[in-house]
């Protein structure tokens, strides 16, 4: 199994993609609730597997082109099919998923093997019939968005008219026709005229979820540009912008990295939007640009490790965060496969871990806890202890339900709230 | 750090380092202040440095250490201590902008890779050519300059501090010997900054394989110097090739017997202005190997004592 680089739930729940550093894409689909099995409803199996991207070699630098997936984002299902569009660095591709459980028989021209049947056979003539098969899932590239990007993709997102979307790379933010591949629209372009005074990149971007002309963008210096497609052709003038004043008292010679936003995400609701930081989850509210209303702490116990975390690479790592269906609670990574969620009303959080050793079926997950303190209590973890191998970047929320999707490498946990 | 209990001795050696409230004003812990600016810049430039990788590297992982090296760079000159040999031009004149372009002229890009004896020295708040000693005395590592300046002396191993204060004396010497290059030198640099602003950066040639690149729409050039490559590449240091060049460079030459030190170097020893790509080559060997931070510091006092050897017998 390959290292998972993105989880996403579809719209209803009902599908969940994974996409891997090998290019290939993964769907689990909830298993139904049927009287002969009660115990399984929940369980998610896998319905789909494919290749999504293969790696390429870029002949003008002489540079591999990973085929990595990057980010998965489904469309919301306009007949018996599935649509995703997954991308890599450079190429997003349109996938169709469907179901075929029955098969014709009866041909006139071939054989049920497929062979030609010779022509002084064909004595009569019939009509072929359906019969059922074992379901067979299918997955196929219906579009092929290429060519549009020079940097990275690290963003895409699929606008509420369902017929566009934009894909974001270090510098550009492009927009597109799902039904056009052979054009594209560049809505936001930050890249200077003199490369040398480049000192910002694009880090995500994401589509307002109710108003298809306004979409966010975030930066490496910790800043998020609201853009209104109405305004301009190109959007290089925000329509808000969102930062938050630096505090002096923490500053440090790593303030800048630790302030570069890894995830942005809109609130269901449309009205609050999430940014991830290094050290912290902030909830913003759209109206107020000056700064965040919520912000929550998911390892600051890191501060005082940021050198050494720099120097291994760590603070490069680039956690995402997700909202539940009810914007009630919110959901980020962190490193030891800790994962944490922040109850905004309830002001409460959890710390939690996905792993094997405490992941038994139907186990109750145990909080835990980091010892900042010196005296390390029973069951705590200090943080010298910590395996900053075992990162938690990406994590997803089941759409209506409490089940939550928890990528651990290259493991895959899924976790329920448990019913009684 | 990465493991159970692993790097732990280094752990708290950064932690002693972070964990001080340090503001560039206070006497003694300014000293911890340097020495972290110091350690995140060599850090910084390593990780510029040492990326071989067969994809491309992150753009935004570049652009954010590049961003920390100008900082450290803008605080080293309002510190106003660079002395006018090293001062950084008008450009910003950063390793990100090295891979960008062609090769540069001489002085564009001295401060930002950041030689260590040129950020030792610019650590020291000098005046222009002014002996340090009186700082150095006040200096709880330093050792005593009178001693240094015997050169038959090696400086005491370990920390930063006494190295620093036996290379900037030693400086300081050349400097009373020969005071004209200096400012000529950052005239110089002037409008060759400019000159190299000018320059187009795209070009269509493919770099040597191994060095470090940073994303761009447009292609690198790299003047292919395969032996100075090859040179640097068996010493394995933080060359004596590079120290030469930039430190003397300009200067009258004649005083100086630089054939121990250079001999090694070999073909790139020359003594013309370094390009951007010589000291890429310098470095990328130097990083290649799988330093701790650590080791950087122990090379560089062989290095220093070397050089220290070679300017004192002259």
């Amino acid at each position: 199994a390959d290292i998972i680089s993105t989880v996403e739930f579809n719209y209803t729940g009902d599908l969940l993609a994974t996409g891997d550093k090998g290019g290939r894409v993964v769907i689990f689909q909830r298993e139904q609730e049927t009287k002969s099995r009660p115990l399984s409803r929940g369980e998610y199996n896998v319905y789909s597997t494919f290749q999504s991207h293969e790696p390429e070699f870029d002949y003008l630098k002489s540079l591999e082109i990973e085929e990595k997936i990057n980010k998965i984002r489904w469309l919301p299902q306009q007949n018996a099919a599935h649509f995703l569009l997954s991308t890599n660095d450079k190429t997003i591709k349109l996938w169709k998923i469907s179901e075929r459980d029955k098969r014709a028989e009866g041909y006139n021209l071939k054989d049920e093997d497929g062979r030609l049947r010779e022509p002084f056979r064909v004595t009569e003539l019939r009509v072929p019939t359906l019969k059922p098969m074992d379901l067979m899932v299918e997955a196929s590239p219906r579009r092929t968005f290429a060519n549009a990007h020079t940097y990275h993709i690290n963003s895409i997102s699929v606008n509420s008219d369902y017929a566009t979307y934009l894909s974001a790379d270090d510098l550009r933010i492009n927009l597109w026709h799902l039904e056009v591949t052979n054009r594209s629209f560049n809505i936001v372009d930050i890249k200077p005229a003199n490369m040398e005074e480049l000192t910002e990149v694009i880090t995500a971007a994401e589509f307002h979820p109710h108003h298809c002309n306004t979409f966010v963008y975030s930066s490496s210096k910790g800043t998020i540009r609201l853009c209104d497609m109405r305004s301009s052709a190109l959007c290089d003038q925000h329509s808000k912008f969102f930062e938050e004043p630096e505090d002096p008292s923490s500053r440090s010679f790593f303030s800048e990295i630790i302030s570069s936003i890894s995830d942005v995400k809109f609130s269901h609701s449309g009205r609050y939007m999430m940014t991830r930081d290094y050290l912290s989850v902030k909830v913003w509210d759209l109206n107020m640009e000056s700064r965040p209303v919520e912000t929550y702490q998911v390892h600051e116990y890191l501060r005082s490790k940021l050198c050494s975390l720099y120097e291994n690479d760590c603070i490069f790592d680039k956690f995402e965060c997700c909202w539940n269906g009810s914007d009630s609670t919110i959901m980020t990574g962190s490193y030891n496969n800790f994962f944490r969620t922040f109850e905004r009303n309830a002001h409460r959080d959890t710390t939690l871990e996905a792993s094997r050793e405490s992941s038994k079926p139907r186990a109750i997950l145990k909080p835990r806890k980091v010892c900042t303190t010196g005296k390390r209590k029973k069951d705590e973890i200090t943080v010298d202890s910590l395996d900053f191998n075992k990162k938690i970047l990406h994590t997803a929320w089941h759409p209506t339900e409490n089940i939550i999707a928890v990528a651990a490498t290259n493991n895959l946990y899924l976790f329920q709230e448990k019913v009684n | 750090m990465l493991g159970k209990g692993g790097k732990r001795k280094f752990d708290e050696h950064e932690d002693g380092l972070e964990g001080k409230v340090v503001s560039p004003t206070d006497g003694p812990s300014k000293v911890s202040y340097t020495l972290q600016r110091q350690t995140i810049f060599n850090i910084s430039l390593m990780k510029l440095y040492n990326h071989r990788p067969l994809t491309e590297p992150s753009l935004q992982k570049t652009v954010l250490i590049n961003n920390m090296l100008r900082r450290i760079q803008e605080e080293l000159k309002q510190e106003g201590s660079l002395r006018p040999m090293f001062v950084a031009t008008s450009q910003p004149a950063d390793p990100l902008s090295d891979t960008f372009r062609e090769a540069q002229p001489p002085f564009g890009h001295l401060a930002p890779p950041g030689l260590l004896p040129a950020e030792l020295v610019s650590t020291m708040p000098l005046e222009s050519c002014l002996t340090p000693a009186s700082l150095l005395e006040d200096d709880t590592f330093c050792t005593s300059p009178a001693a240094q300046h015997d050169g038959a002396t090696k400086p005491p191993p370990a920390a930063l501090q006494p190295v620093k204060d036996s290379f900037s004396s030693a400086l300081d010497e050349i400097e009373e010997l020969c005071p004209a290059p200096t400012s000529a030198e950052a005239v110089a640099a002037e409008p060759a900054a400019h000159d190299s602003k000018a320059q187009p950066s795209e070009s269509d040639v493919h770099k040597p394989e191994g060095l470090p690149e940073s994303r761009t729409a447009e292609p690198k050039l790299m003047e292919p110097l395969p032996g100075n490559f090859e040179i640097t590449a068996s010493t394995g240091f933080l060359t004596d090739l590079t120290l030469d060049d930039i430190l003397f460079a300009d200067i009258d030459t004649s005083m100086y017997d630089f054939d121990p030190c250079t001999s090694a170097a070999g073909a790139a020893s020359k003594m013309a202005p370094v390009s951007a790509d010589e000291l890429l080559k310098t470095l990328a060997p130097y990083s290649s190997q799988p330093v701790t931070p650590n080791q950087p510091f122990k090379m560089d006092l062989t290095e220093l004592d070397h050089i220290m050897e070679v300017l004192v017998g002259s």
